[in-house]
Formats: structure tokens, sequence, C-alpha cells
């Protein structure tokens, strides 16, 4: 097939997050807190003095990373870098965008599933395919 | 097997284009009998899969926050905050492997509590005693997870652990969903294209 995406074969990658206190902390209790040699995490916390700068360069940090295998946004946050989330489209790191406790997750921003949807609209059908 | 014959559209002595060629090539492969059909089922499957995935993480995460709540309740808020959380080297006890399945996608594993000190590469049969010991090297992960907030637990706390993790495999099972409808969408995407030229 041509133009096929590498996938890189890991055996023990990170998931990395992007998202609020309460989110982070809860995962980190679940063992995926990773913090390198050189002090670098594989997470940031997201409150009221973050900047979109920040999780800007923390996203592209995260996507770019060759030890990182998804990476969890809330929802919310990553509306804030929609244009960012919207134009990643490697398979490897996975971008998985979750709800959060004051932003119940919208299937209709979700960035993967806005990206599919246009198989069903008018325009796919009327394509005189069939 | 279906077959397809390149017909040139100009000057019947010229070689084909390479262009052309490639073109040819793709739909040589991807037209099989059937294999559109299949295609877009796995396509919706993997979808419909993806969405009550995320409907089953909302409600997971929705108690695992009440459990953390609960948890800086009774113990107080100094006590369960990412102040706490210091910068020295510490490996993930929980990471994924990825692997290429099918050719093009991307497939995670889950793996929870992996001792630094276990071999990444042990897939052997394992008897009881070896059984008893992945027990107790989870367990110990899991209270070095939880000691990081004190050596005094409380119950919604250790609660709150376990639906963080359930959240966890929910995660890993939307991303293995993701991959493959993915997948399905851009070969679907691709005939589209192909049949517009």
């Amino acid at each position: 097939m041509a133009n096929r995406a590498q996938i890189p074969t890991k055996n023990s990658a990170l998931i990395a997050m992007i998202a609020d206190e309460d989110t982070v902390v809860g995962f980190l209790l679940a063992g995926v807190g990773n913090i390198d040699i050189r002090r670098k995490t594989n997470y940031l916390i997201v409150d009221s003095k973050t900047t979109v700068k920040q999780i800007e360069d923390a996203f592209k940090e995260f996507t770019t990373r060759e030890d990182i295998a998804i990476v969890l946004i809330s929802q919310y946050v990553a509306n804030m870098i929609r244009f960012l989330v919207d134009s990643y489209n490697k398979p490897v790191p996975a971008i998985l965008e979750i709800p959060s406790k004051d932003h119940p997750y919208d299937p209709a921003h979700d960035s993967v599933l806005s990206r599919v949807k246009y198989l069903f609209s008018a325009e796919s059908v009327a394509s005189g395919r069939r | 097997m279906e077959e397809r014959h390149f017909i040139p559209e100009s000057g019947g002595d010229q070689e084909p284009s390479q262009e052309a060629v490639e073109v040819e090539n793709r739909r040589e492969v991807r037209l099989q009998p059937g294999a559109e059909e299949k295609l877009v089922l796995q396509f919706m499957d993997s979808l419909n899969s993806y969405l009550s995935l995320s409907h089953s993480l909302s409600s997971t995460l929705g108690q695992a926050w009440m459990e953390l709540a609960s948890a800086r309740h009774s113990m107080g808020t100094a006590r369960i905050n990412t102040s706490l959380l210091d910068l020295k080297f510490h490996p993930a006890s929980t990471t994924l492997k990825i692997t290429e399945y099918d050719d093009a996608k991307a497939w995670f594993v889950l793996r929870k509590w992996v001792s630094s000190e276990e071999d990444e590469d042990s897939n052997s049969t394992k008897s009881s005693e070896l059984a008893d010991d992945d027990d107790v090297v989870v367990r110990r992960e899991r209270a070095k997870s939880l000691s990081v907030f004190g050596i005094l637990i409380p119950p919604k706390l250790r609660a709150a652990q376990l639906s963080f993790e359930r959240a966890l495999e929910t995660l890993v099972e939307m991303a293995n969903m993701r991959s493959s409808f993915l997948y399905s969408f851009h070969q679907l995407h691709q005939e589209v294209e192909d049949t517009k030229e």
C-alpha cells in the first residue's frame, strides 16, 4: 500500500496527560506518572493560570516524543488548541479527548470523529459512486 | 479474484506513466469482491464501540472523581493535591506495549503495575508461584503509588485508584477502536478519491 504510516512498535511506552488536577492526580494514582532523569514529566496540569501557549507547547512536545503512545487531553483543554489537535493525524501517539468534572464529553467536538463525519455527509453520498 | 486491465488513454505504443501504474496498483490491491463491504462494517463496528466506550469512560471517571473528592474530604485538601508530587526520577509503573496489527494499525496493550525489575519480554507460562509473585508486585506498586499521599490511606482513595485503573483499561480499548476505524476510514476515503479520478 502506498504511503503507509509507520507504526513504531514498543514494549514500554508512556501515557501522557494534559488535564485538570483531579484527572491527573487520579491517573498518577493508577501508575502512569513518569519523571525522567532530566526531570521532564509526561503530564501537564491545567488550571486557571495555565496559558494557551503552555498547553500548545506541551501538546507539541508529547506528540513528538517517541516514548509516548497515548496522549489524554481533557476536551475543554483540547478546545483551547482545537486547530492544533485537528491538524494532528499520526497514528501514534493516539490522541484521546476525555471529559472533565465540569465539562462532559461531547462527540460533536471530538477531533477524530469530526474527521470521519464527512463519510456520512450529503456530499459523499451524492458523489455518484453508486 | 477480480481482474483489472490498464488501457492507456493516448498513444498505443507509449509506456504507462508512473502515476497511472500506481493508481492501477492501488485499484488491484483494494477492490476485491466483498472487501469494501467488510471495510464499511469494520468502520461502523469500531466507531460504534468507540462511542460506547466513551460513554462507559464518562461513567467510570465520574465515579473516580467522586471517590477522589470523598478521600480529599476525609484526608483534607492539603493531603491530596499535586504539590505533594516531587520531581525525582520516577519511571511509570503502568505503560503500554504497541504492536503493529493487520499491516497498518497500531494496537495498544496496557501493562499495569510493571515493576522496574521485571523482564519485559517474559511471555512464558507461569506457575502458580510466579502468579503469586505478580500479585505481590501489583500490591507493592499500588502501595508505592498511594504512599505519595501519606501512610494512612483511606478506603476511598484506594477505591479511586481502582476506578482510575478501570478508566485506563477503557481508554486503551478506545485507542484500539480509534486505530481500527481510522484505518478503515482511510481505506474507504482512498477508494472514494480514486473513484472520482
